[in-house]
């Protein structure tokens, strides 16, 4: 293919060329011929294209979001082509190159191998891929090349961020068979303190506490709150209407944030947890444990984009027949734009589950972005005050979980 | 506490990069320090060059302003190095930061005014210091008295200033044909694309202004230079001048290209908006070797596709030769001994080169996307 040098020094080789002829000048004609053979020449010099292996190294597989991830292109000439060749790693148009840079510009000699290394940085959750690779061979003076596309794929996840809950507000009233982390609010073997009780024949020497023997003159002894594992529910609300906002400020970028983050929590304390994220349709990772269910709820939260418009009383519908009772379930939702949301906590708590909500506000998205007029504003917002207040009312945990706050502050409001 | 109260002065002389951006002259490799000085160095010989077969006495320009101008006088030996040199300090110039720039201006400014007026403004002082103690003629004897006498301003030698005006009239007429080094300077120092086009393009404009021997229909042989009408070379003799002249703009051309083109490619290892200094040495060197490599073997392709050209060119003229001056029923047809004859030629030898091409190299196979 011709480039725009190429076509600028032809253009005027040949202006040089006929201005000569009308002049009747020699040396134009001449000095014009000369360049024309030149570009001439050159045009025999991109006739290669040479046969590559691909491989990229990565330090890590999956990342997590604005988590740095080092990449090292090797590239290896596996035929006798020899020339000028361009190469360009595509990156996610999200990708920030950091350091480095996944363009190189070299003389590739027969059997050379090469390589080269950037560092690129991705603030947003999702599936990624590195390549295909665009290699372009030209000639020394950039006059002609060819390019191709070599299919050079490496996928890789970037998970949401993981931030460290200082409190643990979840708690079940079922208990289970194996002991775990979780405080239940009923007595027996943990390590937290619930009550004082008198000592009654039987209790363990050990459980007794002395201060309160030398102040009340008799013996009581110390009651703990039950540890149990639990199943724990985390529901993720990935509408269409979670979207409102930009970039890592929605609802839905912020949701998969904070269940990611609970997850985490839950699976460390030895919980069973699962996730469901609901949209168009209902996409659930069941209940499980350990390091390799964390992969597998990240990589759903990954996953997760917003679209359809399921309303949330549908959703308990469908999904409360296959959830332990007494399960607590973990909202987390903008709860914008659905008219069933009463009437979907009212029948969840009447089947002896225990919901909690966390919900990101996308009104101060809004508010933000200034794409409403401050009046309008304001009534959205004693709008969600109100509904919020009300579910409050019903004995739920509503956190309302405003813009910039990290998911402890929300948890405080509980 | 002593210690506590102590601070570091910091020094009233600006840093050196406070006041001009060295680096962008030297350049963050000295790989690219040395093109340019290389692609310099090809501009000032292909100007030369130029000019040896353009007479400037001979352009279109000297016959309307020689008349007008006193003194107009263009010789190539003066103007191409000073077109380059003003296009390279013009270049430094821009490199000042801030204030400083202003101040060299200014002092460019008064450096000139003064060079201009400094004939015209001598004072002359006579034979009287001022103030002067003075005797009094009509007062007792000796009696003096301390007067000032009136500061006389004298134009001491306004002809000379006329001259020096004059002087850079002139050499701002030269500048028309020093334009070509000036913009390529620049060009090539400021990697400016456009400037080393526009001095390209500016060599064909003026050598199509040329034409031989037109200085002696407008003036005489006193102020042209020479006596004679030149002879005419035969068009054999125009066409290997052409060819190195052909071969000399190419050589410019693709060198300048280079220094930006290699200068742009050592930006892609910087850190987005910031100094190459964060680099680590290791990096920095890395970059530097890529570099050498690369313009190394681009220094051997260009050497080895200019000696192609050169013999292609050199056989496409002869082949024409051949076919116009043997036997044939050709020769008799077409008038191939001339200029067209050598167009047609070459013409038909690029044509057959690409067909040739055009069953060489593979397909282009990228996606539109």
């Amino acid at each position: 293919m011709w480039s725009k040098k190429a076509a600028a020094v032809a253009g005027g080789a040949i202006f040089l060329t006929l201005a000569g002829l009308i002049r009747l000048n020699y040396l134009f004609i001449s000095a014009g011929l000369v360049m024309l053979t030149f570009v001439v020449i050159s045009s025999f010099l991109d006739v290669w294209m040479p046969n590559v292996k691909i491989r990229r190294e990565t330090t890590s597989d999956n990342i997590f979001e604005d988590g740095t991830m080092s990449v090292k292109f090797i590239i290896k000439n596996t035929g006798l082509g020899i020339g000028f060749v361009e190469i360009y790693d595509s990156l996610p148009p999200q990708a920030r190159i950091i350091k480095g840079s996944n363009y190189t510009l070299l003389y590739m000699k027969p059997w050379q191998e090469v390589s080269f290394e950037y560092s690129l940085k991705l603030p947003l959750r999702g599936h990624y891929h590195l390549g295909p690779v665009k290699m372009r061979v030209k000639d020394a003076f950039d006059l002609f090349y060819n390019e191709r596309l070599e299919e050079s794929i490496h996928s890789f996840s970037v998970f949401p961020q993981v931030e460290v809950l200082e409190d643990q507000v979840i708690t079940s009233r079922s208990p289970k068979l194996l002991s775990g982390a979780m405080p239940l609010n009923v007595i027996g073997t943990g390590t937290e303190f619930y009550s004082l009780r008198e000592f009654v024949p039987g209790d363990s020497l050990r459980s007794v506490n002395w201060k309160a023997l030398a102040k009340k003159g008799k013996m009581m002894v110390n009651e703990t709150v039950r540890e149990d594992v639990m199943d724990v529910i985390l529901l993720v609300d990935a509408r269409e209407v979670s979207a409102v906002g930009g970039g890592k400020d929605t609802p839905l970028e912020m949701s998969c944030r904070a269940a990611a983050t609970y997850a985490k929590q839950l699976l460390d304390e030895r919980n069973n947890v699962a996730l469901m994220v609901y949209g168009d349709s209902i996409n659930r990772v069941d209940l499980d444990r350990g390091e390799h269910h964390l992969f597998k709820i990240l990589t759903a939260l990954s996953s997760a984009k917003p679209q359809g418009n399921l309303k949330l009383e549908l959703v308990m519908k469908d999904l409360l027949p296959h959830i332990p009772s007494g399960s607590p379930i973990i909202l987390f939702s903008s709860l914008d734009d659905d008219h069933t949301i009463s009437e979907a906590f009212t029948s969840t708590i009447s089947r002896g589950f225990t919901i909690t909500t966390i919900s990101p506000s996308s009104l101060d998205f809004e508010e933000r972005m200034k794409r409403i007029p401050v009046e309008p504003l304001l009534i959205a917002k004693i709008e969600r005050d109100n509904m919020i207040s009300e579910l409050r009312s019903f004995g739920l945990q509503v956190g309302d979980w405003k813009y910039g706050d990290n998911v402890n502050t929300a948890l405080q409001e509980i | 506490m002593e210690e506590d109260q102590t601070e570091t002065k910091a020094s009233r002389l600006p840093s050196m990069g406070k006041i001009i951006n060295y680096k962008d002259f030297f350049g963050e490799y000295p790989i690219i320090f040395a093109i340019k000085i290389i692609s310099s160095l090809s501009l000032i010989y292909v100007i030369s060059e130029f000019y040896v077969y353009h007479n400037p006495m001979d352009s279109l320009l000297t016959k309307y302003l020689g008349n007008s101008l006193k003194g107009f006088d263009p010789k190539p030996d003066v103007f191409v190095p000073w077109g380059f040199t003003a296009g390279f300090l013009f270049y430094f110039f821009t490199i000042f930061k801030g204030k400083y720039k202003l101040f060299v201006f200014l002092l460019i400014i008064g450096t000139v005014g003064h060079y201009i007026a400094e004939p015209a403004i001598n004072v002359e002082r006579g034979e009287y210091i001022i103030p002067e103690n003075v005797e009094i003629e009509s007062g007792e004897a000796n009696a003096t008295q301390w007067k000032w006498k009136p500061i006389k301003l004298v134009y001491d030698d306004v002809g000379e200033t006329y001259d020096r005006i004059d002087d850079i009239s002139v050499r701002l007429t030269n500048a028309i044909f020093g334009s070509m080094p000036f913009l390529g300077a620049y060009g090539i120092w400021k990697r400016k694309g456009w400037a080393i086009g526009a001095s390209i393009g500016l060599a064909i404009i003026i050598g199509f202004l040329y034409t031989p021997n037109l200085c002696l229909e407008n003036f005489d042989e006193g102020y042209c230079g020479y006596d004679t009408k030149q002879d005419e070379k035969s068009w054999s003799e125009y066409l290997s001048s052409g060819i190195f002249i052909g071969l000399g703009f190419v050589i410019y051309i693709e060198l300048s290209y280079a220094a930006i083109k290699y200068e742009n490619y050592a930006e892609q290892f910087k850190p987005a908006g910031l100094d190459i200094s964060l680099l680590t040495n290791a990096q920095r060197k890395s970059v530097s070797k890529t570099l050498r490599t690369l313009f190394v073997s681009y220094l051997v392709n260009l050497a080895v596709i200019l000696f192609i050209t050169f013999i292609i060119a050199e056989a496409v003229i002869n082949i024409n030769n051949y076919v116009s001056t043997s036997d044939g029923q050709i020769q008799d047809s077409i008038e191939l001994q001339g200029p067209y004859g050598i167009v047609f030629t070459s013409l038909i030898f690029f044509l057959l080169l690409g067909i040739i091409r055009m069953f060489i190299g593979p397909d282009n196979q990228m996606e539109e996307t």
